[in-house]
């Protein structure tokens, strides 16, 4: 390959897109390694302290896409405490610097001030994309500046996020002469917005395929933007809440009849169940159906509404459509690859959701491929039917209510079942095991789970060696968090050299000490290891043979943190 | 530490025996519990924010011996009592979204020790004492203690408190020894007071 002229091989590289790819070919040889730098735009980093932005920006001059990930996972959950740090400004003021010609900006789990959005929406002139997901520490007038300088705007996504909003009038700042938008997410937005304006900014975007609006828009405006945006592909219905016998209602239904090209739907943050009628127009085309804020809604209706979505691909949903509704998905919706079913009410009464239900949709379900599962129970039996069903699952995520509940017909550990899961699906690149569990099913995962790459375990095992088993045997494993396990300080340092191949460990209330993090943390200067003391005083230096309570570790380049609070100790 | 297991399972009897881990480096239980632990049977949902150095005691062994907990306790894994909490692994803005929704909320009136001005706290905006503990202190800008911490006699000073709640029948007790469901039901109303006060 080293007769091809550089120009050659550069529009060879052009067809490579995804990450993996590109990586791999920089490791070719010298002069690929130089062609692929040149030429890369998207670049991926999925843990922001594993190396400095300048590093970065001087490999890849080229770059105009950055992903970037901040806290650990866990940290969705409430475990990581507030302050920890993953902060973007330090990575926007260093592209600013660069002269990069940034396009896109996508993160996750991020704190973001609105000094990062200020400078964010100035410094980069051909701005294009924005997306915030489980973010926090912005505000509307963050977006306000976004909004007012990003010329070329096409696509403003916010998920999830905690948002401060103040009064003012962010969607507003949009000028007049923005007619780019593609994308507009504000659903996790809490506040007040002024719907005239919306209306106006919709009308005024021909390219606008995906609008997700907050519960502040009610039921009258939801149709008269949508009256202005037929050419809609996904949804995200903020309130329906409204009178079925209203005029507007019909309206509304009327216009639902034009959204011929509608194939995604979500929100429904407030609704009366009555109202559901009004989406039944698009139901017969929806590929993608996430009723997961939408609370309140009666399992029945869940599952009239249900009977109308065969082509459904993509489904999120409360238990409260019961065993028997998810029947009804299994009947109905043959296409389904990803389903994720949550629990509706932590004070449990009845038990909405049980193995009966999985067990169901892996029979009528064969191109599930991904699985999220709050349920109340689960048994064996069931887990080996469902391996047996769908041996193509890459995301199996099972979160049984009861952390440690064992198999309820036969009193045993889920063991067997997880080992039929990970035996079954050799494509199994996420697990996250509940129920009670031995060292036996790690043994299961470290001998066949050969393409997991996150391993998620919660108050499971009985020994180091359930941790051993995992830590030799899964040899793609990337990230891998602990809570509350009997693992401990020999199974973390018998393999030190593992955590370079991977992005990083969490474990919390598990058995390992202090001073067993200090040995590895010396051993191995490539990791940062952080170990969380929030309720020591700051300047009390724990005691060796003190267990820790949160411990983070993760491969990096950049060496020691220098933004971490007082309550995090790096060794 | 010694922890005593709930009401329903006093059968087993919390041996201070040190972590089942095989970790043969793991120190152990830093036992300096002797007082009787009779004040408070520590449920699973008492909580220690105070102490990294307390150390629990495996009992997965012995609940396997088939003794289940019953169902109408929630999420109330045996082995660590106390980290039974932010468990089912919802994100928090789900949850939040679930509590507006289910529109029952419990206000109860919050004041602490020395200031005249009290709060108002949702008691259904939190799943557990864990979480309650965390939203007051943030609320309130102190460290506040559980009722079993051994961290007591060593913290002097003003800004360390415990919760106290006032129950249906108007006396004031300790918040964290009974189930977090039964504390909602007798909750009237609750006070930060000093730690060295109790």
């Amino acid at each position: 390959m080293n007769y091809f002229p550089d120009e050659v091989i550069e529009h060879i590289f052009e067809y490579v897109g995804s990450h993996r790819d590109r990586n791999a070919l920089s490791l070719v040889c010298r002069s690929w390694y130089r062609i692929e730098r040149c030429t890369r735009e998207k670049v991926f980093i999925g843990n922001c302290y594993s190396i400095t932005p300048e590093r970065l920006i001087q490999r890849f001059p080229s770059l105009k896409s950055l992903t970037l990930k901040g806290k650990p996972h866990f940290a969705d959950f409430s475990l990581v405490p507030h302050g920890w740090g993953g902060f973007v400004y330090p990575w926007i003021e260093a592209l600013a610097k660069g002269k990069v010609a940034l396009e896109e900006l996508r993160l996750k789990r991020m704190v973001v001030s609105d000094e990062s959005l200020e400078l964010l929406s100035r410094a980069f002139p051909n701005f294009k994309s924005l997306v915030l997901v489980s973010c926090e520490e912005f505000t509307t007038d963050g977006l306000a500046a976004i909004a007012a300088n990003c010329k070329w705007l096409r696509e403003l996504d916010l998920q999830e996020n905690e948002v401060d909003d103040h009064k003012g009038q962010w969607l507003s700042c949009f000028p007049d002469s923005c007619t780019s938008l593609v994308s507009l997410n504000f659903a996790c937005l809490k506040g007040e917005i002024n719907t005239g304006v919306l209306e106006r900014l919709v009308a005024r975007s021909p390219n606008l395929k995906s609008l997700r609006l907050n519960r502040s828009v009610p039921l009258d405006a939801l149709q008269r933007i949508l009256a202005r945006a037929p050419q809609l592909v996904d949804l995200g219905v903020g309130s329906l809440v409204h009178d079925p016998a209203m005029e507007t209602f019909a309206k509304l239904m009327t216009t639902m009849n034009k959204c011929k090209s509608i194939t995604s739907l979500s929100g429904f943050l407030e609704v009366t169940p009555r109202c559901l009628t009004a989406m039944y127009p698009i139901l017969p085309k929806l590929t993608s159906l996430n009723l997961s804020y939408a609370a309140g809604i009666p399992g029945s209706d869940l599952i009239k509404l249900i009977r109308h979505c065969k082509k459904l691909q993509r489904l999120w949903i409360m238990d409260s459509i019961g065993d028997k509704g998810l029947g009804v998905v299994a009947n109905t919706c043959k296409e389904l690859q990803e389903l994720r079913v949550f629990p509706s009410d932590n004070i449990g009464q009845h038990a909405a959701v049980t193995e009966k239900g999985l067990v169901a949709i892996s029979m009528g379900c064969p191109k599930l491929h991904s699985l999220l599962y709050f349920c109340h129970q689960m048994t064996n039996a069931a887990l080996i039917t469902v391996a047996k069903n769908c041996p193509n699952f890459i995301r199996f995520r099972l979160a049984i209510l009861d952390a440690t509940k064992p198999d309820p017909d036969t009193n045993q550990p889920l063991d067997e079942g997880f080992g039929a899961i990970v035996q079954s699906c050799r494509r199994l690149r996420r697990l996250s095991l509940s129920g009670q569990l031995t060292d036996k099913v790690f043994l299961y995962i470290g001998m066949y789970a050969e393409q997991l790459e996150m391993l998620s375990i919660a108050f499971a095992g009985e020994s180091d060696k359930g941790m051993l088993y995992v830590l030799n045997g899964c040899k793609k494993l990337r990230k891998l968090e602990i809570r509350d396990c009997p693992f401990g300080n020999t199974a973390l340092l018998t393999d030190v050299g593992k955590y370079e191949t991977m992005r990083s460990l969490w474990m919390s209330s598990c058995e390992v000490t202090v001073g067993a993090c200090k040995v590895l943390a010396m051993k191995m200067p490539r990791l940062n290891v952080e170990i969380f003391n929030e309720n020591e005083p700051a300047d009390c230096e724990p005691d060796d043979v003190q267990k820790v309570e949160k411990m983070y570790l993760y491969r990096t380049l950049a060496g020691k943190r220098k933004d971490a609070p007082e309550y995090v100790w790096t060794l | 530490m010694e922890e005593m297991v709930m009401a329903t399972l006093d059968l087993i009897t919390a041996s201070p025996h040190s972590s089942s881990s095989s970790s043969s480096s793991s120190s152990p239980t830093t036992d300096n519990n002797n007082h009787p632990s009779s004040s408070s049977s520590s449920s699973s949902s008492s909580l220690c924010l105070s102490s990294i150095s307390t150390r629990r005691t495996d009992l997965s062994t012995d609940l396997r011996l088939g003794l289940s907990l019953s169902p109408s306790h929630y999420s109330t894994p045996s082995r660590e009592q106390r980290s039974s909490f932010d468990w089912p692994p919802v994100k928090s803005t789900l949850r939040c979204t679930l509590v507006e929704k289910s529109q029952i909320s419990q206000f109860v009136k919050v004041y602490m020790e020395g200031i005249p001005i009290g709060r108002k706290l949702n008691l259904l905006a939190h799943h557990n004492y864990h979480a309650l503990v965390k939203a007051l202190a943030n609320m309130f800008r102190t460290t506040i203690l559980c009722p079993d911490s051994h961290q007591l006699p060593l913290i002097s000073g003003n800004n360390v408190h415990v919760l106290t709640y006032e129950d249906q029948e108007g006396d004031w007790m300790m918040v964290g020894d009974v189930p977090w469901e039964m504390f909602l039901t007798s909750v009237k109303k609750l006070k930060i007071t000093r730690a060295d006060r109790c």
